[in-house]
């Protein structure tokens, strides 16, 4: 690692995390003219809305939603964006500033000069699992994130290159560089916003569930690929064969209140998407069966229960039970064993796909990047809103605010809620700094 | 352009070797796409036709032709009768005349 000898650049306000929550405060402080730095752990901005179908309760695009704010935080003459970046070593050098290192990982692309075209990717002869399409499909090493990402300019896997040249040899702006070599950035700063959001459920952790063992047992969040125009099939496919599916499951509460696996609280969001996706299911695959085994459902939201209604009425079978076991048979389709609680009865049932609705859980990798500070954390994990009810962006460290589902599983509309609050605090507590 | 450009990749070579994983992912899908191809050459085929045609085992499959269709080399025909399964066809290289 370099040696940090460049003086620190100041701005007001340090965002970390460019999803839908990061994104709304940054532009927020922007606009009251405070100057921000933004920095993304990933390849682009987004977060994981840029990578939804529709937002539940109203049906809207989500990409549709967030790609102009992920343009006006990319433009906006105020924010300085770092991606493919982490914020480290967050210390406070006085009463009203924190240094911080940024450090920059390598593209081996030359960010300003590659244009997105392509070339790198398909000359590229080896392929891994797409994580942007939640490995139900390859990439390339050298490859642009997705079609939407922002910035749309193409990387370098390193870990997965095969150090060909081929794609160094076919860019004609010559933006491959493999001498890069990660950087650190110092920046000083008064206030810091934490907008990391979450991380998803790891499904493996439910071994009676079967995924990653049969291939039709698939999250949430690999429906929702596949419920997107970007998606990694030509239609909803079953990954094991390419099947398309009739009659498809989904199982609440997959890693959500269960202390067993280590996250017993609710996340909040997957009834609601589960009901979304199942209304964009049955509009997608006009002839198919859904059917939701659930716990309770938590249709607490505005329009919430309305939604949840009119998936009934559109022919969802709701079945109010405990999965215990997902077994495959020969011909891929699987069978749910589960107690039907209405009927007290232990009962089996086929289905030729099964969604594991896979709860969220607190994004841990952010205390350490404090490491003279102590930044307070909840039972769960989730940074600690130390003031809930008065000053719900506060945490355990003055000049140091929370935003969106970095505090608590939350919705869309509540992280942006959320960071309004955060960016309005933030703005506030630096107009009364010394 | 410069001919005389040094090729960054050349220096990075003297620094890293190549991942042994990276070298059996670039083989697996350089025989996987060779087989497909094969196997595609004659008629369009669904997913278990050609399983049945190559002997590779339909998930693999199914990741590799959806890998090959995102790229372009593979193309979505009709839905087979019983409504289960698209047939699938190498995608035709547009000739000059073509775009004319």
């Amino acid at each position: 690692m370099p040696e940090n000898t460049v003086p620190a650049s100041q701005y007001d306000a340090l965002v970390i995390g460019g999803g839908i929550a990061g994104e709304e405060a940054a532009l927020n402080l922007a606009n009251m003219g405070f100057y921000v730095v933004l920095v993304e752990k990933d390849l682009s901005l987004g977060g994981k809305m840029i990578h939804l179908s529709k937002v539940f309760p109203t049906l809207d695009c989500s990409a549709c939603i967030t790609t102009p704010k992920v343009s006006e935080t990319a433009r906006h003459s105020n924010i300085k964006i770092y991606t493919y970046s982490e914020a480290k070593d967050i210390k406070k050098v006085s009463n009203n500033r924190f240094s911080v290192n940024i450090i920059r990982k390598p593209r081996y692309v030359i960010e300003e000069e590659c244009t997105g075209c392509e070339a790198c990717e398909k000359v590229c002869p080896v392929i891994v699992e797409d994580q942007y399409q939640y490995d139900l499909v390859g990439r390339k090493a050298a490859y642009i994130p997705f079609s939407i990402a922002n910035p749309r300019i193409a990387t370098i896997d390193i870990d997965n290159c095969i150090l060909c040249g081929a794609c160094e040899k076919a860019c004609l702006a010559e933006a491959i560089d493999f001498t890069q070599k990660p950087e650190v950035i110092p920046v000083e700063v008064k206030s810091v916003i934490l907008a990391t959001g979450y991380d998803l459920f790891d499904a493996q952790k439910l071994p009676n569930y079967g995924f990653n063992k049969y291939k039709n047992v698939v999250t949430a969040m690999q429906m929702e690929r596949q419920l997107v125009p970007t998606r990694p099939f030509n239609a909803v496919l079953r990954p094991g064969d390419g099947k398309m599916p009739s009659n498809i499951a989904y199982v609440l509460c997959a890693g959500s209140r269960d202390a067993t696996v280590g996250n017993p609280i609710c996340s909040q969001i997957c009834c609601m998407y589960s009901i979304k996706q199942a209304q964009l299911l049955m509009g997608a695959l006009p002839m198919a069966d859904v059917t939701i085994y659930y716990l309770h459902i938590r249709a607490f939201g505005k329009g919430f229960n309305e939604f949840y209604m009119q998936a009934r009425g559109m022919g969802v079978d709701f079945v109010k039970g405990k999965i215990a076991k997902i077994s495959e048979k020969e011909n891929g389709n699987l069978i749910i064993r589960y107690e039907d609680v209405y009927k007290g009865k232990v009962k089996e049932s086929e289905h030729d796909m099964v969604v594991l609705s896979t709860g969220i859980m607190a994004n841990q990798g952010i205390t350490g990047m404090f490491p003279d500070l102590n930044l307070d954390t909840d039972p769960y994990h989730y940074i600690k809103q130390i003031d809930e009810l008065r000053n719900p962006s506060r945490t355990s460290i003055p000049g140091v605010f929370v935003a969106g589902a970095v505090s608590g599983p939350m919705d869309i509309p509540d992280s942006i809620l959320s960071a309004g609050a955060a960016s309005s605090e933030t703005a506030s507590y630096m107009r009364r700094l010394p | 352009m410069s001919a005389e450009k040094t090729r960054t990749i050349d220096v990075i070579k003297q620094q890293r070797q190549v991942p042994e994983l990276a070298k059996q992912r670039r083989k697996a899908f350089a025989d996987m796409r060779k087989t497909i191809r094969t196997a595609l050459e004659d008629e369009p085929k669904t997913i278990p036709e050609l399983a049945a045609a190559t002997g590779l085992q339909v998930g693999d499959l199914t990741y590799y032709l959806m890998t090959m269709r995102k790229y372009g080399e593979v193309t979505v025909g009709q839905v087979d009768d019983d409504d289960e399964y698209f047939y699938y066809e190498l995608t035709k290289k547009q000739t000059h005349n073509d775009k004319s």
